[in-house]
């Protein structure tokens, strides 16, 4: 059987969130094949998939949770969107932009506009459902929204290093607390 | 690692010690602010009232206007003119200081300064159509002062400052006119774009820019006036061989490191110096006090009296890590305010001067003219102390210095073509341009910038520029970083230049008594002497009858950071030259703004900006430029 690994995930800290959207716009551009300032010169009109949001006091980033059971996955009608290489992927030449990824996405992480230029024929506006793809493909270690944080309030989490550091966190308390126990009982 | 931040020889040496010890540079923060912001270097973040800050989304999908309505194309206008006031309320301050340095002068009220060049300050007075008939010296330094003052005061819009009316051609003055941005008054023009980009105050990106490039001519004019009466003041540059690099420290003196811009203080302390060289050798230093210069007050000192120049403005920090500085004395602009951490780390006395520049962890010296034989002799005097605390096992001064001939101010420039024909000393040079031994001229300024390795675009620009028959010259850190790497040499030429150009300078070089050709590139002074080159250009321009637009001269600012960069980049543009930046200006967030920048400016004043970051790539840009306005002259 398939050895099944969590996806990874993009955590965000919202106690360290400043609200700079610096997380968006390098989102932007590393998916846009180009620099920053050529990118602005030549006008593209370019998507993050990444939204900083504030609500109830808290202010943070929100993008795709690489669902394991995800419902765009499930919903998708074309079979556009599915699990591939440790993220839900999108094969954008099988997407057709018709939404039902959006609708179902309970985070409202996947947009379906057209990124680049304006399409030139106006037959079709070009659209397919994007979203974050932990960057893979733009030749980077880690997502750019991560490097570019200025207050690291970004990082990207491995669930199982994550949850082998929290099981060795809680066995040290726990260690520590039988060997207090232990030592009070041998004074006893 | 090194040669990607630097490719100053020193830094190797220096920034492994500043490591082990712990010591974080100016590449070490650079790399901790990584990736900068891109709102931030795309210029639409607007942080000019409290509603905000607000930005804008450069591509197209979030917010196109900020909260009060300005779009990115307001925004990055306002943005980029209040750089400009910046840069020129710097330069400005600078010249009002001097101005009113030569004014205490006239009236004897400043017994450390005097004229010391009289025929510059006649010449000062003639140029501002100043009657100096029957006139002794200090009538002619006060009406100079008097004429100088009131481009600071006039109140008619209408009258041009008198600076910049004595110090262009008058097709540009009439062009200038037309598009109502010449400046009347320049701390009035500098108020105006602070006035102007105010919140709900000017909208308009055109208008916006024309303000600016009124502001940039202001910078103009007070750069002018600062470098011309310090010529007055202080002498008039002329050739002088010395030495660059942090080599110039010497471990057996007292090193007193002087740095910032202004030439009135380190004047001052030169002298001084000298007087007190002898308590220095009873510290225990045997060679005495040893002056060294940093950036453009290191500059100033260098042309006028062959003070070594020890850094520009990245390595201002390695001259301390040397551990051998034992005082930096600063009073005004590209001062890293880290200075006085790393002096804290050494046994360096960090000493600042100027009651509207201090630096916490300094100690503050307080300058005042009247009183400057005092304050200068408090600074030597706490060097002296500092020496005898310094720790010689952690002294490291790098073993690298680089001879320099520097110091070709305009006269000396027009002095040494004189030596060719006495009659007409600028017919040599143009009839050099005019048959191709010299393809053009290129004005190397400005900073030193971490966006770009320190010194690499520079040195690229000028081998290639030189191998191609342009005449160089260069102020400001470029000038320090062409000294650093030995440029300003004659084996320099030598090595580097055209065959037409090594001629032409070894020409010049030898009938000026130079026993071989001038240096590669000539060393004009500090940033504020930019207008030094303007002056040549002029004096071409209005012998061949045409406007500067015309002549096949551009400039360039490789490795470009302060906001006077910005200031002086402007008005090279407003005088008609094309003007080359190799770092990106933090205006690419509006179509606009940079189309008004790079394109339409030449349409409305034949200048134009030019951005490049590849050095290599820059030098072929400008050489088609210098072609083109070959073919423009027809020749």
């Amino acid at each position: 059987m398939k050895r099944q690994r969590e996806n990874a995930i993009v955590f965000a800290d919202p106690e360290r969130c400043l609200g700079c959207h610096g997380c968006e716009l390098a989102c932007a551009v590393a998916h846009s094949g180009t620099g920053l300032h050529q990118a602005a010169l030549s006008g593209l009109t370019l998507r993050p998939r990444n939204k900083v949001v504030a609500a109830g006091g808290v202010m943070m980033p929100v993008q795709c949770r690489q669902c394991e059971d995800a419902p765009c996955a499930a919903a998708c009608p074309t079979g556009a969107m599915l699990q591939e290489s440790g993220q839900v992927g999108v094969r954008e030449k099988n997407c057709v932009g018709c939404k039902v990824c959006v609708m179902v996405c309970p985070f409202g992480a996947i947009s379906v506009k057209h990124e680049g230029s304006d399409p030139e024929s106006c037959r079709t506006n070009g659209g397919v459902a994007r979203k974050c793809d932990l960057c893979a493909g733009t030749g980077r270690g880690l997502p750019a929204c991560v490097e570019a944080c200025p207050t690291k309030a970004l990082s990207l989490v491995d669930l199982e290093e994550y949850r082998q550091t929290l099981i060795e966190a809680r066995a040290a308390e726990l260690a520590q607390s039988l060997q207090h126990l232990k030592s009070r009982k041998a004074r006893i | 690692m090194t040669m990607k931040l630097t490719t100053d020889p020193s830094a190797a040496t220096l920034l492994p010690i500043a490591k082990k010890e712990g010591v974080s540079t100016v590449w070490d923060r650079h790399r901790a602010m990584q990736p900068q912001c891109g709102f931030g270097q795309l210029g639409v973040c607007c942080r000019i009232c409290w509603k905000g800050p607000c930005r804008i989304d450069p591509f197209g999908d979030g917010p196109q206007r900020g909260i009060c309505g300005a779009d990115a194309d307001t925004i990055v206008a306002r943005n980029v003119i209040r750089m400009i006031a910046a840069g020129a309320a710097g330069h400005s301050e600078h010249g009002r200081h001097v101005a009113l340095a030569l004014q205490g002068v006239a009236e004897g009220r400043l017994p450390a300064y005097q004229i010391r060049d009289e025929a510059k300050l006649r010449a000062v007075a003639a140029k501002l159509d100043i009657c100096t008939e029957g006139q002794d010296i200090p009538a002619i330094a006060a009406a100079v002062a008097k004429a100088t003052l009131e481009d600071f005061q006039n109140q008619d819009h209408d009258a041009p400052c008198n600076w910049i009316e004595a110090s262009l051609t008058k097709k540009r003055l009439e062009r200038l006119q037309a598009l109502h941005v010449l400046p009347h008054n320049i701390d009035a023009v500098i108020t105006q774009i602070m006035g102007r980009t105010l919140v709900g105050c000017d909208a308009d990106p055109v208008n916006l820019i024309l303000g600016g490039i009124k502001g940039a001519l202001a910078d103009f004019d007070g750069m002018c006036l600062a470098t011309e009466l310090s010529d007055a003041l202080f002498g008039t540059p002329s050739p002088v061989i010395t030495a660059a690099n942090l080599g110039v420290i010497k471990p057996d003196a007292v090193n007193i490191a002087v740095h910032g811009h202004n030439p009135l203080l380190s004047e001052v302390v030169c002298e001084v110096a000298g007087q007190m060289d002898e308590e220095a050798r009873k510290a225990g230093a045997k060679d005495g006090i040893n002056i060294v210069g940093i950036c453009c007050t290191g500059n100033e000192v260098m042309v006028r009296h062959g003070i070594p120049l020890a850094a520009n403005y990245l390595s201002q920090e390695l001259a301390l890590i040397t551990g051998a500085v034992d005082a930096m004395v600063v009073d005004v602009q590209c001062i890293m305010p880290s200075v006085s951490e790393i002096g804290a780390c050494f046994h360096t006395a960090v000493i600042t001067t100027m009651a509207e520049n201090k630096i916490p962890g300094a100690t503050h010296v307080d300058f005042k003219e009247e009183t400057a034989l005092e304050s200068a002799r408090r600074i030597v005097a706490t060097a002296i102390d500092a020496y005898k605390r310094r720790d010689p096992r952690r002294v490291n001064i790098p073993d690298f210095k680089q001879t320099a001939i520097v110091g070709f101010g305009v006269e000396s420039v027009v002095g040494a073509l004189a030596t060719l024909n006495a009659e007409d000393p600028l017919q040599p040079l143009i009839e050099n341009i005019a048959n191709g031994n010299i393809r053009g001229i290129a004005l190397f300024a400005g900073c030193n910038s971490t966006q770009v390795a320190q010194d690499s675009s520079f040195v690229t620009m000028a081998k290639k520029l030189a191998a191609n028959n342009v005449l160089m010259l260069a102020t400001g850190c470029g000038a320090g970083s062409f000294a650093k790497h030995g440029l300003m040499t004659q084996e320099a030429t030598l090595e580097y230049a055209g065959d037409s150009l090594k001629a032409v300078l070894t020409a010049i070089g030898t009938s000026a008594g130079l026993n071989g050709p001038l240096p590669l590139v000539l060393h004009m002074g500090s940033c504020v002497d930019n207008s030094r080159a303007v002056q040549v250009a002029v004096a071409v321009a209005d012998k061949l009858g045409v406007d500067l637009d015309q002549l096949p001269l551009v400039a360039s600012a490789p490795e470009a950071m302060s906001e006077k960069a910005v200031a002086i980049g402007t008005w090279s543009v407003a005088l008609g030259i094309p003007t080359h930046l190799g770092t990106m200006p933090q205006v690419t967030g509006s179509a606009k703004v940079t189309e008004l920048l790079t394109q339409t400016a030449k349409d409305l004043l034949g200048g134009y900006f030019l951005v490049e970051l590849d050095p290599n790539l820059a030098a072929d840009k400008l050489l088609e430029v210098i072609e083109e306005r070959r073919k423009g002259l027809g020749i």
